[in-house]
């Protein structure tokens, strides 16, 4: 008598499932355009660099049968030496949602809680919750994460800190005072997850060199991604850095051979020669955050944004009823409702195409001439 | 007195497990600290759905009984499955046609139990299992007075769990400053409210002004898996101070629910203090009190993208259907239903909700049956016998059998008044009953 549903923890009965987007040539069937630019996952418009380009191409097929490296071997070699660490340092996983999941069942237990903000990514939230641990949220203060407050949740119970830097969605992030004082502060009282998914769009001095601090702070721990700068989104690579004491038990965790050999062998191309990409990516990001920013106060809407390849918007009408007009248009936007922006929208920054027909479309949406 | 107690049985196929079944029921009620009014009507409930339900499960199987007592109600749930399901006496409205018709004592049993409940509820959960989930309320004081605050300044704050004692007061305040029909009924006893918040039924965000006075309320509790039904914003302020709370109190609301597990949130009861932008209007249904008649707006927003998905849908509402889409910017797949060509069941059963302090009934089916024209019709005078003038009808239209009830329904005097995305399994058309038929 008893129901499958009623089997499973409460925890898990009260957690509602991601629902993805469908695939493009439906959701153009359903909307009834010809062609759908997406802008809603922040991929990088120019796709990967060339090396990673001719690695894919040269993937002989018939590696397809063979499994791959089980712990990325290869690929924690390149990162290793890019870094100027040791290979034990570097954990790859299938995207770095895979890591955030390894990372939390590693340290925390039940009755264990991890502290975030209110505003930023929703995976470490989503882990914590589904796994029945407390997901503490704590609000940003003017769009940006709040140390004081962080670390004011930082209670016994509170084994991880993740920190979004630059924050996803408000483009925030922590200088390098603002990172050593908080981890100065916390006094190794917790683990301190950097997720850098969008550091490589930032040419700033003032941005943390989370490698080095690492070396002083054996309680941090970085991730990083091959799916925004290096346009490998499809293929899901996605890695940690920090101690070997720390990374050793992460690992024990983690899903050996969940990093595709394709995702693998064009992840360690993409870190060769990379300079020429990323600083194609940056001006792109650059040209494409100045237009959008002029037609965002041409319109007059409140616009949002700083470090990364997106810009957030306020929308006069729901966001997820813009999400319908401009879809009819042709241009799919991130709702930011689920990022507890209610009226707001996220747009990945690309080609100047791209651009157009979203501006377009915003007008056309808004009814504005 | 304990915050919640429960017990669970299983039972088995047996009537004589009814009465000591009651006694359990009793000793619950009595432990919750409800009174002998209640607990008497919470005893005869379940005595008589086990009795019904004895005579109605398969051979060999047994009756899954939870029995909760909570501040504010006591509920006893029953799971069960069954193969050839004749429910008939759930149909409160029809007791006479039943009893005229001379039904089998089993349908009086189940009369009975439903008419000691102040609710019930039939859930199919698929196969040959079903759910029955009924209610007995505990009956409330009238509310003291209550003075609204003077002299409010900003800056205003909200929070999102206030005491018992402030949720009384905002409580008590909206009923004073709102038209009945915009609160939520438990508004009437405000102590209720306040039992419902700490039960986790019902959730709001309340405003303070900078001496800590209240400023504003909005509730919500869910109406469904996917939905979220909301009150007010009620605002307690004056001139331009209004749009500030108001505001405050819809991005905390929607702050609050933005990763539950609900897709959309709606009301039919939203305050004129309602900002322009947050939610989309879906259309209108008619409230007529003798010769006046209102039109009340219904606005609902998505929490998370649409995704699409297809409707089952009868030629008689495809025109609307297809218009309210059109409105929406919204796509589906329109898949086509043929009124039901004679249906297996000899009996419907459908579910309704009174609700005098609205002057509002709402009818959902829960089973299809070749009466279905009949009981609709008879459920409908029994209701405006009652004096309830706002019929409502709910069709889930990821249900062929319910989408296909287009022709019964129109026959029986409703019509579609809006799609409601999501209100349901699916979609859901809400149906009104013309107040002129």
């Amino acid at each position: 008598m008893i129901r499958l549903f009623d089997r499973a923890p409460d925890y898990v009965r009260r957690f509602e499932r991601y629902v993805p987007s469908r695939p493009d040539p439906e959701l153009m069937r359903q909307y009834g355009v010809s062609h759908l630019y997406r802008l809603n996952n922040n991929e990088n418009a120019l796709g990967p660099p060339p090396a990673a380009r001719e690695a894919i191409a040269a993937f002989a097929p018939g590696r397809a049968a063979l499994y791959p490296s089980g712990d990325a071997y290869d690929l924690r070699q390149a990162l290793a030496a890019r870094f100027g660490k040791s290979p034990e340092q570097f954990l790859a996983g299938n995207g770095s949602c895979e890591v955030i999941s390894a990372i939390i069942r590693a340290f925390c237990g039940p009755g264990d809680a991890i502290v975030t903000a209110d505003k930023t990514f929703a995976v470490y939230e989503w882990v914590a919750k589904f796994s029945g641990i407390e997901a503490r949220l704590v609000p940003l203060v003017r769009q940006a994460l709040d140390p004081d407050a962080m670390l004011a949740a930082v209670t016994e119970n509170a084994k991880i800190v993740f920190v979004c830097n630059p924050n996803n969605p408000t483009g925030s992030w922590w200088d390098k005072a603002a990172l050593e004082r908080f981890l100065v502060r916390l006094g190794g009282r917790a683990l301190v997850v950097l997720d850098e998914a969008y550091r490589e769009f930032l040419d700033d001095p003032d941005f943390p060199d989370s490698m080095k601090i690492m070396e002083r702070h054996d309680n941090l721990l970085v991730f990083r991604t091959f799916s925004k700068m290096y346009g490998l989104a499809g293929l899901r690579v996605g890695y940690l850095c920090g101690s070997e004491e720390a990374v050793d038990m992460v690992r024990r965790t983690h899903i050996a051979y969940s990093v595709n050999a394709l995702g693998q062998v064009a992840a360690a191309a993409a870190l060769e020669n990379d300079a020429d990409h990323i600083a194609a990516t940056r001006a792109m990001v650059e040209d494409a955050g100045r237009f959008l920013r002029g037609v965002f106060d041409a319109m007059g809407l409140e616009h949002l944004g700083g470090a990364g390849n997106f810009i957030m918007v306020r929308t006069p009408v729901s966001d997820t009823l813009l999400y319908r007009r401009l879809m009819m248009k042709g241009v799919m936007a991130r709702t930011m409702t689920g990022f507890r922006y209610p009226n707001w929208i996220r747009v990945s920054l690309a080609r100047e195409e791209a651009m157009e027909a979203f501006a377009s479309a915003l007008r056309g949406a808004l009814d504005v001439p | 007195m304990p915050g919640e107690l429960s017990v669970l049985m299983e039972i088995p196929k047996d009537a004589a497990f009814a009465c000591p079944a009651a006694n359990v029921a009793q000793t619950l009620a009595e432990r919750s600290g409800f009174d002998r009014r209640e607990s008497y009507r919470f005893q005869l409930t379940v005595e008589e759905f086990i009795l019904c339900l004895i005579g109605v499960i398969q051979e060999g199987d047994g009756l899954r009984v939870i029995l909760t007592g909570k501040r504010h109600l006591l509920r006893a749930a029953f799971a069960f499955r069954a193969a050839e399901l004749s429910l008939g006496g759930l149909n409160s409205a029809v007791r006479d046609v039943v009893r005229s018709a001379g039904e089998p004592p089993r349908d009086l049993g189940l009369l009975l139990a439903a008419a000691s409940a102040d609710r019930y509820n039939l859930e199919h959960q698929g196969g040959d299992r079903f759910r029955i989930v009924a209610e007995v309320d505990r009956r409330y004081p009238e509310p003291p007075p209550v003075h609204a605050p003077q002299n409010l300044q900003p800056p205003y704050r909200i929070v999102r769990h206030p005491d018992a004692a402030r949720l009384t007061q905002a409580a008590a305040l909206a009923v004073n400053a709102y038209p009945a029909w915009q609160s939520p009924g438990c508004f009437q006893t405000p102590e209720k409210f306040a039992d419902l918040a700490d039960a986790g039924e019902i959730a709001c965000v309340l405003a303070l002004d900078a001496a800590e006075q209240t400023a504003g309320l909005l509730t919500w509790s869910p109406c469904s898996d996917q939905a979220l039904y909301f009150s007010g914003p009620f605002l307690f302020t004056s001139g331009t101070d209004r749009d500030d709370v108001a505001r405050l109190l819809l991005d905390g609301f929607l702050e609050a629910v933005a990763r539950e597990p609900h897709a959309i949130v709606l009301s039919v009861r939203a305050t004129a203090d309602l900002l322009p932008g947050y939610f989309e209007p879906l259309g209108f249904l008619q409230s007529c009190a003798g010769t006046v008649c209102e039109q009340r707006p219904v606005v609902f927003r998505h929490l998370r993208e649409d995704a699409g998905m297809a409707a089952w849908c009868s030629p008689r509402i495809e025109d609307f259907l297809r218009r309210s889409y059109a409105g929406l910017a919204m796509t589906r797949d329109i898949l086509p239903v043929e009124e039901p060509g004679g249906a297996a069941r000899r009996e419907s059963l459908l579910g309704a909700t009174l609700d005098r302090w609205r002057d509002l009934a709402e009818l959902r089916p829960f089973l299809d049956g070749q009466d279905m024209a009949a009981n609709l019709t008879a459920h409908v005078k029994a209701i405006r016998e009652k004096g309830i003038n706002t019929i409502l009808y709910y069709m889930d239209l990821s249900r062929p059998w319910d989408a296909a009830l287009a022709g019964d329904l129109i026959r029986s005097g409703f019509s579609p008044k809006l799609v409601l995305p999501y209100g349901g399994q699916s979609d859901m058309v809400v149906w009104q009953h013309d107040q002129t038929v």
